[in-house]
């Protein structure tokens, strides 16, 4: 990492056409229940059985609620884009001049919240078999995905991840993380770890609001806005998910193993890396799983993306300073289009690149994540 | 030294609609509100969105009474598309911090033409 407004050839990046490579690692489709019935596999035909008979599959197999109507004043609203085509999501990266997108789901965010374990299993079948027959065997290498597993049975995570890993175009694992119960770290997961290690495929955690009934009932019960909810709920994911990852040892049992946290920005990155180093530091007895810094296994195995960045324009350089507080060469641009929050390339781009040197910022917007899952 | 640009006919803009021109290079919209037309420029200043592509809303307030939320139905609020910032059309100012600006220009109307001025 270097810190310089000056390049090797003297010549400061300016414009995000001189970049060679854009990659957004959280790209969404929106896959609907109705999209995902057809792909449900022959041996869940009791899941299929009840959830094709289900009006409103939405509430009533997952438990998809919000504090109130998130994006009523959004026209790309999360919720109503009809990105579950090929063609509609690679419309969206030529907007914006985005090279590669690692596909992430929609509707799937919200699989925590399925009470019922065998529909769980179903559903990330479904949906797996769904993602690889319209996005992944259409022949457009431009977009990459990550599998779909489920927390409630991770032996048969497993087993999904051994279907599916070789397929083309598959580079990682998706772990839906709020509404995880107990948190990732627990050894309950190991054997999603396990399977995501043999085929060297990085597990991403996205969180999302919508779960928030799912693992913080006492915050939606009384958060009155989808703001309040909003604004917390993803920091809160991380900082529980990335806190019991560390602290349970997990980078320690798969030291081949990275994992990707997603959708909280960067800003708590710094804060939560010091408050853990800390910790270990005082608490060695507690601790013996851990056989270094907590900001070691971080900087050696865990990876951030950037959205949301939030509103940074009153100083910009903050949002330089605190990706390089977070470390630099672990943090990979994202977009998390089509969602309403959602932030263009020239969002950060214009923050750091004047702040790094010209091969830390091609990493960030890019070439990281291309190296994490070998692009 | 500015100069006129016709964008529409007051039949072609009826009250609540917009017409969106390309002027000297930029995108201009024009706004007819209750018989008045505004014209503001297409560019939000948060990502340089599409701003006056998105719908014309109104205004949530607090009552006086402090408790009730009451909705303004004066719809002279354009919606950005992409990340929902409001800005009145009538004199370009996002409504949450007036040190968010979008330009405004002025119109004229003669013999049922619209014409923007810049």
């Amino acid at each position: 990492m270097g810190q310089s407004s000056e390049t090797a050839d003297g010549s400061p990046l300016r414009q995000l056409d001189e970049l060679d490579v854009i990659v957004d690692t959280d790209a969404h489709i929106r896959e609907t229940v109705e999209d995902l019935i057809p792909y449900i596999d022959d041996r869940y035909e009791g899941a299929k059985w009840i959830v094709e008979r289900t009006e409103h599959p939405e509430r009533d197999i997952y438990s998809l609620t919000h504090s109130l109507p998130p994006s009523l004043h959004a026209e790309r609203g999360g919720w109503s884009a009809d990105t579950n085509t090929v063609d509609k999501k690679l419309q969206e990266l030529d907007e914006f001049n985005i090279d590669y997108g690692i596909v992430d789901p929609g509707l799937n965010l919200v699989l925590p919240t399925v009470n019922n374990e065998r529909i769980a299993v179903a559903m990330m079948n479904a949906y797996n078999s769904w993602l690889l027959d319209n996005f992944l065997d259409e022949g457009n290498h431009r977009l990459k995905a990550n599998l779909l597993v489920s927390h409630h049975k991770p032996d048969k995570s497993a087993e999904e991840i051994d279907r599916l890993a070789n397929e083309k175009d598959v580079v990682g694992v998706a772990l839906p993380s709020t509404g995880v119960i107990p948190p990732v770290g627990h050894e309950r997961y190991d054997p999603i770890y396990q399977a995501a290690s043999d085929h060297d495929l990085p597990v991403f955690f996205h969180g999302a609001s919508t779960n928030t009934s799912h693992v913080f009932p006492l915050q939606r019960m009384y958060n009155q806005t989808y703001t309040e909810d909003h604004v917390i709920i993803h920091p809160f994911s991380q900082m529980w998910n990335l806190s019991s990852l560390i602290f349970q040892g997990a980078p320690e049992r798969f030291p081949d193993l990275d994992f990707v946290f997603q959708e909280s920005g960067v800003g708590w990155i710094p804060y939560l890396m010091w408050r853990m180093d800390d910790h270990y530091l005082e608490m060695n007895y507690e601790l013996p799983l851990l056989q270094q810094m907590p900001s070691d296994y971080i900087h050696d195995q865990i990876y951030f993306t950037t959205q949301p960045l939030g509103h940074t324009e009153d100083n910009p350089k903050h949002l330089a300073m605190a990706i390089e507080m977070a470390g630099p060469d672990n943090i990979m641009y994202s977009s998390d289009l089509p969602h309403s929050d959602f932030d263009p390339p020239s969002e950060l781009f214009n923050r750091i690149r004047s702040h790094f040197d010209r091969e830390t910022v091609e990493n960030i917007m890019g070439k990281t994540a291309m190296d994490l899952v070998d692009l | 030294m500015p100069s006129k640009h016709k964008v529409a006919t007051t039949e072609e803009l009826s009250d609540g609609s917009r017409v969106i021109a390309e002027i000297e290079g930029q995108e201009i919209a024009v706004f007819q509100i209750d018989g008045d037309y505004h014209a503001i420029s297409n560019y939000c200043v948060h990502q340089a969105g599409p701003l006056c592509e998105g719908k014309l809303t109104g205004d949530m307030y607090i009552d006086d009474n402090g408790w009730d939320w009451n909705y303004d139905d004066d719809e002279k609020h354009i919606t950005c598309p992409w990340h929902g910032w409001l800005f009145d059309v009538t004199n370009g100012e996002n409504i949450h911090n007036s040190k968010y600006r979008v330009p405004t220009y002025g119109v004229e109307v003669e013999d049922g033409d619209i014409f923007v001025i810049r």
